[in-house]
């Protein structure tokens, strides 16, 4: 179990301040389990041949599952007690297959009123980038 | 070419009719509970205790363990089958994700993704709470892309608890399409 203590306030943080990777590899199986898991269960993101009728080289990861990789990135970061306000701008440059390592990151790019930071956040792999989107959350403050 | 299970098939018409409109509500089939977060979470090798923990929960300001904010998505979601649904045949087409707009807006198309999703995030998901999602069609946009031709159909869902607060506002683009060579010439 993680570390309760481990907790980021909105005085920690400057416009720059990156946040650490998480990578996560992409096989069949985590398809299989993450479809059954957030019940998206589209052909698409877990059988092959009706991924390639899609234009896919193979099935991908959907939606659900890299808004979910994007809430484990930042919440690790920051702790148990931020919120996570939106995320935003989500994009998915190329098809997230088995195979693929995948490694999310995210960068402050702004600090506003009431302790909000909004962040870029990307994942990538061996193809570059392949997701991007922006993130805003609520941080704690110390005063 | 007909309607290949992908999404309801229908004219460019009858896409437009209900721009603008509520397309469809969705109760998600299952509450908020222990085990669907920790299999969620399973899949993402996602450990963190407010999520499983009721203590670590509660320290951080919570009544007991939330789920995690994007897990809205998944607890939206209609059942795949249900008592009194009919059995299904090996014919059968695939089952779609039982949510409304994305297959129950008719348009010319047989193949369909995501592409863009903006969320902002509400009310925390609180065990036991049970959503229902509430779609909208606000926007039709044709495009030719390099998989096919189209149009990228835009749609708010409203992601609501038992109580009627708002856990999640969702805007995503799904791009309905026909594959390049099986487009009309």
């Amino acid at each position: 179990m993680k570390d309760l203590l481990h907790q980021v306030y909105f005085e920690d943080v400057e416009v720059g301040t990156e946040v650490p990777p998480v990578s996560i590899t992409l096989t069949l199986q985590r398809l299989v389990m993450e479809a059954g898991a957030n019940r998206d269960l589209s052909l698409m993101h877990h059988d092959r041949e009706a991924a390639i009728a899609t234009g896919s080289p193979d099935a991908f990861a959907n939606t659900f599952f890299i808004m979910g990789m994007i809430e484990r990135t930042l919440r690790e970061w920051m702790g148990s007690k931020g919120t996570l306000r939106k995320i935003t701008s989500l994009r998915m440059t190329t098809f997230n297959c088995p195979g693929d390592v995948l490694s999310f990151g995210a960068k402050v790019i702004a600090l506003e009123p009431d302790n909000i930071v909004r962040l870029e956040v990307w994942a990538e792999s061996k193809k570059g980038k392949t997701v991007t989107a922006e993130a805003s959350l609520r941080l704690p403050s110390t005063v | 070419m007909s309607n290949s299970g992908w999404g309801k098939w229908g004219s460019w018409e009858e896409t437009q009719a209900l721009l603008g409109k509520i397309i469809g509500v969705s109760h998600g089939a299952d509450a908020v509970e222990k085990g669907s977060i920790r299999r969620w979470l399973e899949a993402k090798e996602f450990d963190c205790p407010i999520h499983t923990d009721s203590s670590a929960a509660k320290d951080a300001g919570f009544p007991d363990i939330v789920a995690p904010a994007t897990m809205a998505f998944t607890y939206g979601v209609g059942p795949y089958w249900k008592p009194g649904d009919p059995q299904q045949q090996l014919e059968d087409p695939a089952k779609q994700i039982n949510i409304p707009a994305i297959f129950d807006v008719p348009a010319p198309c047989i193949l369909s993704f995501a592409t863009s999703v903006d969320v902002e995030f509400g009310a925390p998901l609180l065990l036991g709470d049970q959503l229902t999602n509430t779609s909208k069609l606000v926007g039709v946009t044709h495009k030719t892309m390099s998989v096919g031709k189209g149009a990228f159909l835009r749609q708010q869902d409203t992601y609501t608890n038992q109580r009627g607060e708002t856990v999640a506002i969702v805007h995503m683009d799904i791009f309905r399409f026909v594959p390049h060579e099986d487009a009309p010439i």
